[in-house]
């Protein structure tokens, strides 16, 4: 097992390496993508301090909170945009063109490399001002005072609402295989994702259930933020490892089965 | 003319072969103006406020009417966007592969805008769809008159043709950048927002309105919308509507400029 991990973890260095030299080629491109973050994030900000203009609370949420909020979504979007958000919809291309064939012939698992083949390496930047931004407004929240649990479970909190938002991209991407081409996966996917970009309080307590569960929305960036502005609520964070399982699990699940269905269209 | 109503035909069916776009437009704009609806129901409920202050008018806008606002606003939003198009021709200029247009009778200008209506004209028929039931629903609060469609129609031409220009002069920076999607994705993502796609321009502080007058985004998505809501009567705009085709003019001069400029330095790199 450790050798395994090992091993995946040098190709996906090798995968960093190759994508950042890839990225150097257009200089202004890199730029004008941590210029992107910016305007989507200035954007958002700009929404809800609209929104505070007519009301002090959201819910649970106060505009310090919804700050907190917006920035733990920024480095989610971010950190899952670094790791994972430039392969997904790659996946109706390779198998609309059969060049999914050249990578179901490596000896390597062909989820793991469609998954991480390309990395955004321009994410980086922002992670890091991001992280930077955070704990200075968490400490400032709690008067002051800097509380190494809540961050203890923030972290885990963070990738695993990352893998849930990766699983519902890649299960919606996966959907070519039975569709042979769906070029909308992407918009598809983006509309389902914007329920996690405002806080889970202004939802209706019974469309909040479902964001909890089934359509668990609320868990990519709500759950890691209120255990920021709150504290940890052990009973969500274990509910939220169990749905990001479960979910990787049906990602898993809809690709094999999907690989049946392949049937190496232009080859 | 023919050749241009020619590709605008092609496109236009082809938009018809992949009516899935349309369905999943559908589903944004139900999602989003949902997603709406919450934010703005418990803003209503917390206070309970019966009406908002609205720039423009005098009794303010009540839920509904708010509502209605933002669903037309999305719509509008979405018939002006374009990401099919100008990838599309960022692409064609960063592989050399506008040669093709170069060496024909054809105006790549006018190419694309045919390429933008015939690729953007499946969500036509389905919008106007949804807009009747709309309509239906809320029978007071869109259309009154005669003139707010006329009006509406007008200024949504308008709207678009100043959209598909600023596209067009973005997708040339790629003659000296090469790769500049990401200056496109970044203006889609700005727009949401600043367009009033997502919120009433209207509502915003009003440093920020009084910058905006000075460009042409309040033409593309807020004066529409404020035509076909009856915020703003036609026939007070006029000024208004000259002002949208002043920058039609200015927009399509700057796109000749640069596109002209842009191909001196194009080298058909890939070619």
């Amino acid at each position: 097992m450790k050798h395994m991990v090992n091993r995946y973890f040098k190709v996906w260095l090798a995968f960093f390496r190759n994508t950042l030299s890839r990225d150097m080629e257009y200089k202004t491109n890199f730029i004008f993508e941590i210029f992107i973050d910016f305007i989507y994030y200035g954007s958002l900000f700009f929404f809800f301090k609209v929104i505070f203009q007519f009301i002090d609370q959201l819910g649970d949420f106060n505009q310090d909170a919804v700050i907190i909020f917006l920035v733990t979504m920024y480095i989610a979007d971010s950190l899952y945009v670094f790791l994972l958000g430039g392969n997904v919809f790659n996946i109706n291309n390779n198998i609309k063109s059969g060049d999914l064939d050249f990578i179901l012939l490596k000896p390597i698992n062909s989820q793991f490399f469609i998954s991480c083949r390309y990395v955004n390496t321009h994410t980086l930047i922002s992670i890091l001002i991001l992280s930077v931004l955070l704990i200075k407004l968490t400490y400032s929240y709690h008067d002051n005072s800097f509380l190494i649990i809540n961050y203890i479970f923030f972290i885990p909190s963070l990738i695993f609402g990352m893998f849930i938002f990766y699983s519902f991209e890649f299960i919606i991407a996966s959907l070519s295989f039975w569709f042979r081409n769906f070029s909308y996966a992407g918009w598809l996917a983006g509309e389902l994702i914007k329920y996690s970009r405002r806080p889970d309080s202004i939802y209706k307590k019974w469309f909040r259930n479902i964001l909890f569960t089934i359509f668990p929305m609320a868990m990519i960036c709500s759950v890691p933020s209120r255990i920021l502005i709150f504290g940890v609520n052990i009973k969500l964070f274990f509910l939220q490892i169990f749905i990001s399982i479960l979910f990787l699990w049906i990602t898993t699940l809809i690709w094999r089965r999907g690989l049946l269905r392949y049937e190496s269209a232009s080859s | 003319m023919y050749k241009y109503l020619s590709i605008l035909r092609i496109n236009w069916i082809q938009a018809l072969e992949y009516r899935g776009n349309a369905y999943i437009g559908l589903f944004a704009i139900i999602s989003g103006l949902f997603i709406e609806y919450q934010i703005w129901s418990l803003i209503f409920d917390s206070k309970n406020m019966a009406t908002i202050v609205i720039e423009g008018s005098t009794d303010g806008y009540n839920f509904n009417q708010l509502i209605v606002f933002i669903f037309l606003s999305i719509i509008v939003g979405q018939l002006k966007s374009s990401w099919m198009t100008s990838s599309q021709m960022i692409v064609e200029i960063r592989q050399g592969l506008i040669n093709k247009y170069l060496i024909r009778p054809i105006s790549y200008f006018w190419y694309n805008f045919m390429m933008f209506i015939g690729v953007n004209s499946i969500y036509y028929i389905v919008y106007t769809l949804l807009l009747l039931l709309f309509i239906f629903i809320y029978p007071d609060m869109l259309f009154q008159n005669n003139f707010s469609i006329i009006g509406f129609f007008i200024t949504l031409i308008i709207s678009i043709y100043i959209s598909y220009c600023i596209y067009f002069i973005m997708a040339c920076f790629a003659f000296w950048f090469g790769e500049v999607r990401s200056i496109v994705v970044a203006y889609n993502l700005g727009m949401l927002m600043i367009s009033g796609q997502y919120m009433p321009i209207r509502l915003f502080p009003k440093e920020v309105l009084n910058i905006l007058q000075w460009t042409p985004i309040p033409y593309l998505v807020d004066f529409p919308v404020s035509i076909a809501t009856g915020l703003v009567l036609i026939t007070n705009s006029i000024d208004k509507i000259i002002l949208s085709l002043f920058w039609c003019v200015v927009l399509t001069a700057l796109s000749k400029i640069i596109y002209n400029f842009g191909i001196r330095q194009y080298e058909a790199y890939g070619q």
